[in-house]
């Protein structure tokens, strides 16, 4: 395109960012209020409030049901994680283990490069 | 500009118009096309670097990443992920990923990173993380490497807590420090001041009533910063469906920007009082667990990366951290970009990895 002044696409995408940062701008003014931040506390801490509430209520009611409760639910994820927690340090002692035994000379393709690495002279090439 | 010129230019765009109008339509198909796909298809596999998982203990998991130069640095780096996000914004896919070029120019790498914890785990606070998990894994690091000292890199919220590690234990083993778009005058995080502003912020009674702080709180108080950046971007997206390249940065960013985590309750608790209201880390007052943790005890060489359009860590929040700091080997090194584009986009690509990989190279052997 000759022009990308005259290009609708163009004006289109300018317009959009333009209104993008316009309203982020009046947003953040608007944000940096002591009422919005007052008005945004008072909503958050009682929807806090109110969740703490059904959550216990919920509780009740799902035991009333013989049903798991979301937090018996977790319990269970939790024991879940700890137990892949602990295959993941026998994996890791293992994984040392081996390392250990590698013998240095002919090695078995794990053992880990050399730590004699030096930066590359100032002009020289990346090794 | 003369008449006869713009007589001219308006001709050449008459006679580009048919082009243009084919180009469009073709874009429109492929827009219906791609679109259906993009929602039947899952994103590209992200974090894929070959690593293995040396510790996890609740919230805090150790990876090490394998090795893939023939020769690598004598000093390994441990990365202090930001606990609000998950670490596989370093390393995105092959050709994106920080932990890949750091590999490839021979650096042997370890990565601090967090997982949702868990809702016994609310009574974490400041004091495990700085006293007890970044020295644990500065420890499995030694165990592992078989070397005393260490690079640590922290990005963002993780360069807070690698600053708070540093400025207590000043004596060793850290050996150089790298921070990443750091905060450490809070004050000026102007907006996130004005959410937690103590006269109507109740922190107490929101850690009371649901333990841990959820991740949709913590990633509606990142998106209120920029309220209408998450639909513009969507039109954005809409309007470049048919492209697959950006696509697939976008699925990558976004994927990663909703991954939000859960921040432990008693962590929150000492975040807002200690450094939202108090910012005893620029007054030098802050101490974690009974240990004064002033920076300016940090002397060891530091690099502070920052993002010229920052809009979480404003560059006001962080310029002091270079001054404050005691080390007589230090840089801010200014770039442009955004929070998450200095450290992950191509910028960083082009800038500021071959930055960090000239500065850190001398001094990590």
């Amino acid at each position: 395109m000759a022009d990308k002044s005259n290009d609708p696409v163009v004006l289109w995408q300018t317009m959009i960012g333009e209104m993008e940062k316009g309203f982020n701008s009046f947003a953040n003014q608007a944000m940096a209020s002591p009422e919005f931040s007052r008005a945004m506390n008072q909503a958050g801490g009682a929807a806090a409030g109110a969740q703490k509430q059904l959550g216990e209520l919920m509780e009740k009611y799902l035991l009333a049901m013989n049903l798991p409760s979301r937090s018996q639910l977790v319990g269970m994820a939790e024991r879940l994680q700890s137990i892949e927690g602990q295959l993941n340090e026998i994996k890791a002692l293992l994984h040392q283990v081996h390392h250990n035994s590698a013998a240095p000379a002919g090695g078995y393709g794990t053992a880990r490069p050399p730590r004699t690495k030096r930066p590359p002279s100032p002009g020289g090439e990346q090794k | 500009m003369n008449a006869s010129a713009g007589l001219g230019l308006a001709a050449r765009d008459l006679a580009e118009l048919p082009d243009r109008i084919q180009s469009e339509v073709q874009r429109a198909i492929q827009r219906s096309i791609k679109g259906v796909e993009y929602f039947s298809t899952s994103g590209p596999s992200l974090g894929s670097t070959p690593k293995d998982i040396l510790h996890v203990r609740g919230t805090m998991n150790l990876y090490h990443y394998r090795p893939i130069a023939d020769e690598i640095y004598r000093v390994p780096i441990l990365i202090v992920m930001a606990t609000t996000n998950r670490g596989y914004i370093l390393d995105m896919v092959p050709g994106q990923s920080f932990i890949e070029f750091l590999l490839k120019r021979g650096y042997d790498v370890y990565m601090l990173d967090w997982t949702a914890p868990k809702p016994e785990e609310k009574t974490l606070g400041m004091e495990d993380y700085v006293l007890d998990f970044i020295p644990d894994c500065v420890r499995r690091v030694q165990q592992d490497s078989g070397e005393t000292d260490i690079t640590v890199i922290g990005y963002c919220f993780g360069g807070v807590l690698s600053l708070l590690y540093g400025a207590i234990f000043n004596d060793g083993p850290m050996k150089n420090l790298i921070c990443f778009t750091t905060p450490i005058d809070f004050r000026e995080m102007k907006l996130f001041q004005n959410f937690s502003d103590r006269r109507y912020f109740d922190v107490d009674r929101l850690i009371d009533s649901v333990g841990n702080v959820p991740p949709e709180m913590i990633l509606s108080s990142f998106e209120m910063l920029r309220p209408a950046s998450r639909a513009a971007s969507q039109v954005q997206l809409w309007e470049n469906i048919w492209n697959d390249e950006f696509v697939k940065s976008y699925r990558m960013f976004d994927r990663w920007a909703t991954d939000t985590l859960p921040l432990a309750g008693e962590y929150f608790r000492d975040i807002t009082k200690d450094l939202m209201w108090d910012n005893k880390l620029y007054n030098g007052t802050m101490s974690v667990g009974g240990r004064k943790a002033d920076i300016a005890d940090i002397k060891v060489p530091i690099l502070h990366a920052v993002a010229e359009h920052d809009h979480i860590v404003p560059y006001d929040a962080a310029k002091h951290l270079i001054a404050r700091v005691g080390s007589k080997d230090k840089e801010e090194v200014m770039l442009k970009g955004g929070h998450v584009s200095l450290v992950a986009g191509a910028n960083a690509i082009k800038r500021l990895w071959p930055k960090l990989d000239s500065w850190l190279g001398g001094k990590s052997t």
